[in-house]
């Protein structure tokens, strides 16, 4: 393990933790715009991915506090504990850490509210969702600007993947190849294929 | 006190050991309507005895719980009422969604003017010059109420407004978030409650929700006293409820019960003598109108119990919550020997899926995908991955739902995976205890329904 000490260890968890997260946000993200159309994942009972959707987001959550806590405590740059939560309050890299920040505070707010959803109103808490849209990209303009490894090879390489991933899924939703079920028909018509897929058997 | 007992209770003759004046709600003998003279005759004018405030102390002291099927306390909920800002709209809620209950179209077409009674009180607990009775939309009943409604304003005998309206036939038309949707002129679909408390109507407009059956209790309870209504009942679920029996041999009658009542003297039940009958389970019963193998309690949300066991419980809720059972609306069905459970379970479930209100993916994606299993069950030669399959999809959907649909739903099926374990056994084996092609358990006519005859 060239390279790595016990100073530069936190530096390169933080590194890496930062990555993962990417990815996982991204995988929220793209099952989020499934959740919202009811769509589907060969293997998986379309109801399983509301609660893949809601999983790897808290897996998420667990690799952004790490990314955010090695960030804090590691000497070799000093960002504050005020800075990781407050945009552009950091020393270092002000405007790129600040929008990490920002993603940050996005996120935290999806969670919670997700957290206390029996405990307010659903269009409240469905506007406050709508801010995924504006964490995620937040997200990658952080990482790219903040990330001394972004400048190329495999994280750029990511980055540019997650973007394009995100952009496909949003072309599908916003097409009409993603169209809904009517409300009164959804059981009628997921009984229909059921029964359809037994009479297979 | 002094001014309830100054009353007479109603000259009734006992309807049993340990229930006295019973029926309370219903006449004692005959289905026909009760009009507004013979009404005052036996109960008298409605009393509001020593205004609201006077009221509210004697439903709290009587215990009375909403007959709805949440057994919420009703006192709690007229307290709130008549703190509300302002007044709350009282609705009387006689949807009954439910198609194995029966009661509450039976109380309002038998004693309408008790019903009527119990909404005045609670609207002048809460305040209210407005009240709303929400009906399944029936056009005799309605025809009837609306009579019993213009009755009482000739005789100028009411304070508040009432208004009718009509509930669609949907199962879960009286969920209250349901209602409140229908009432303020949308669909009478369920909504997510953000807060405990009285539901909104609008912006700074509450409403206030009882059960039919629950005003009626009201009406009494304001006329003879808390402690009249406890005489019948136990001591933490006191008085009576109009209880929807379903007996072994298909008939089905609708009883006002005192609560603690056993369910073996409500369908008859021997427990002493168990039937000779083929008996996979080993735990068929006698009762008066041939042999029991499973008893449901609560109704399509509530849970399926041994016939056995359920011959040793009381209709009440201590003795049925810690079984995963619960009083619910009061429907009791008794199912025969002879006939599949499993079968039973999954033409209830597949209709449950069809009601879902197609709001929450975890409701209207899970219950089709376990209807159909479920059905693939009920079949011949199962696949011996469907148990375990479905105990794993139960456990994704419940409280994953606005409303308790869901949860409801999955309580009924998981209920019946337990009763009716030895029955699956069969199944997977190639065989069945089901020789009756007749459906037992009913359901609304016109809907899809599984035919899960495979003899």
């Amino acid at each position: 393990m060239t390279g790595i000490t016990h100073t530069t260890a936190l530096w390169y968890a933080s590194r890496a933790t930062g990555v993962v997260t990417m990815l996982l946000l991204t995988a929220v993200l793209l099952l989020g715009i499934l959740v919202n159309r009811q769509g589907r994942l060969p293997g998986l009972p379309s109801f399983a991915v509301t609660g893949l959707h809601r999983n790897i987001s808290l897996l998420a959550v667990a690799f952004l506090a790490i990314h955010v806590i090695t960030a804090i405590v590691d000497p070799y740059v000093t960002i504050g504990l005020a800075a990781a939560v407050l945009p552009f309050a950091s020393a270092y890299k002000p405007f790129w850490l600040g929008l990490g920040a920002i993603s940050l505070d996005l996120v935290a707010a999806l969670i919670v509210t997700s957290l206390a959803r029996g405990r307010m109103g659903r269009r409240a808490w469905r506007g406050i969702h709508w801010l995924a849209y504006a964490a995620w990209p937040l997200a990658v303009v952080h990482s790219l600007g903040s990330s001394s490894d972004a400048h190329g090879g495999l994280v750029l390489g990511v980055l540019a993947g997650c973007v394009l991933a995100v952009a496909a899924a949003l072309a599908w939703r916003l097409s009409g190849a993603a169209r809904e079920v009517p409300r009164a028909g959804r059981a009628a018509a997921t009984l229909s294929r059921m029964s359809a897929r037994k009479a297979d058997l | 006190m002094t001014d309830s007992l100054a009353l007479r209770p109603p000259a009734r003759p006992a309807g049993g050991p340990g229930a006295p004046g019973l029926p309370r709600l219903l006449p004692a003998s005959g289905a026909v309507p009760v009009d507004l003279r013979s009404h005052l005759a036996r109960h008298g004018p409605p009393r509001y005895p020593g205004g609201p405030g006077r009221l509210l102390a004697e439903v709290a002291a009587a215990g009375l719980t909403g007959r709805g099927g949440g057994a919420f306390p009703v006192a709690r909920k007229l307290a709130a009422a008549a703190e509300a800002r302002p007044p709350p709209l009282v609705i009387g809620n006689g949807a009954e969604g439910e198609p194995a209950s029966s009661k509450d179209k039976s109380l309002l077409w038998i004693s309408p003017h008790l019903v009527l009674d119990g909404l005045q009180l609670a609207a002048a607990a809460a305040g209210s010059a407005a009240a709303v009775l929400y009906v399944q939309r029936n056009q005799r009943l309605h025809g009837q109420l609306a009579e019993a409604i213009a009755e009482r304003a000739a005789a100028g005998i009411d304070a508040a407004r009432v208004e009718l309206a009509p509930a669609p036939d949907r199962f879960l038309a009286g969920e209250e978030s349901a209602l409140v949707s229908r009432l303020t002129g949308k669909p009478a679909l369920p909504a997510y409650r953000p807060v405990r408390g009285l539901p909104r109507l609008a912006p700074g407009r509450t409403a206030l929700v009882q059960n039919v059956e629950t005003l009626a209790h009201l009406a009494l309870i304001a006329r003879y006293g808390a402690a009249w209504f406890r005489l019948a009942g136990t001591e933490t679920e006191p008085g009576s409820m109009i209880a929807t029996l379903h007996l072994a041999d298909g008939r089905m009658s609708v009883a006002e019960v005192p609560l603690g009542t056993g369910l073996a003297d409500l369908l008859g039940l021997d427990p002493v003598h168990h039937s000779g009958a083929a008996d996979p389970g080993g735990g068929i019963v006698a009762s008066a109108s041939g042999p029991v193998q499973a008893v449901l309690v609560g109704g399509y949300h509530g849970a399926w119990l041994p016939a056995a066991e359920a011959a040793r419980l009381p209709l009440a809720n201590a003795a049925l919550r810690p079984l995963g059972a619960a009083v619910g609306a009061g429907v009791v069905a008794a199912l025969p020997a002879g006939r599949c459970g499993l079968a039973e379970t999954a033409r209830v479930a597949r209709y449950l899926a069809l009601e879902s209100a197609g709001q929450c993916g975890p409701c209207f994606n899970g219950l089709p995908r376990i209807a159909a299993a479920l059905d693939h069950l009920a079949g011949p030669r199962p696949d011996r991955r469907a148990r375990a399959d479905l105990e794993r999809w139960a456990g994704l959907v419940t409280e994953r739902g606005a409303c308790h649909h869901p949860d409801g739903s999955v309580r009924f099926i998981r209920s019946a995976l337990r009763v009716f374990a030895a029955e699956a056994g069969l199944h997977e084996r190639g065989r069945c205890t089901g020789t009756g092609a007749r459906p037992f358990l009913p359901l609304p006519a016109g809907r899809p329904a599984t035919d899960a005859d495979w003899s």
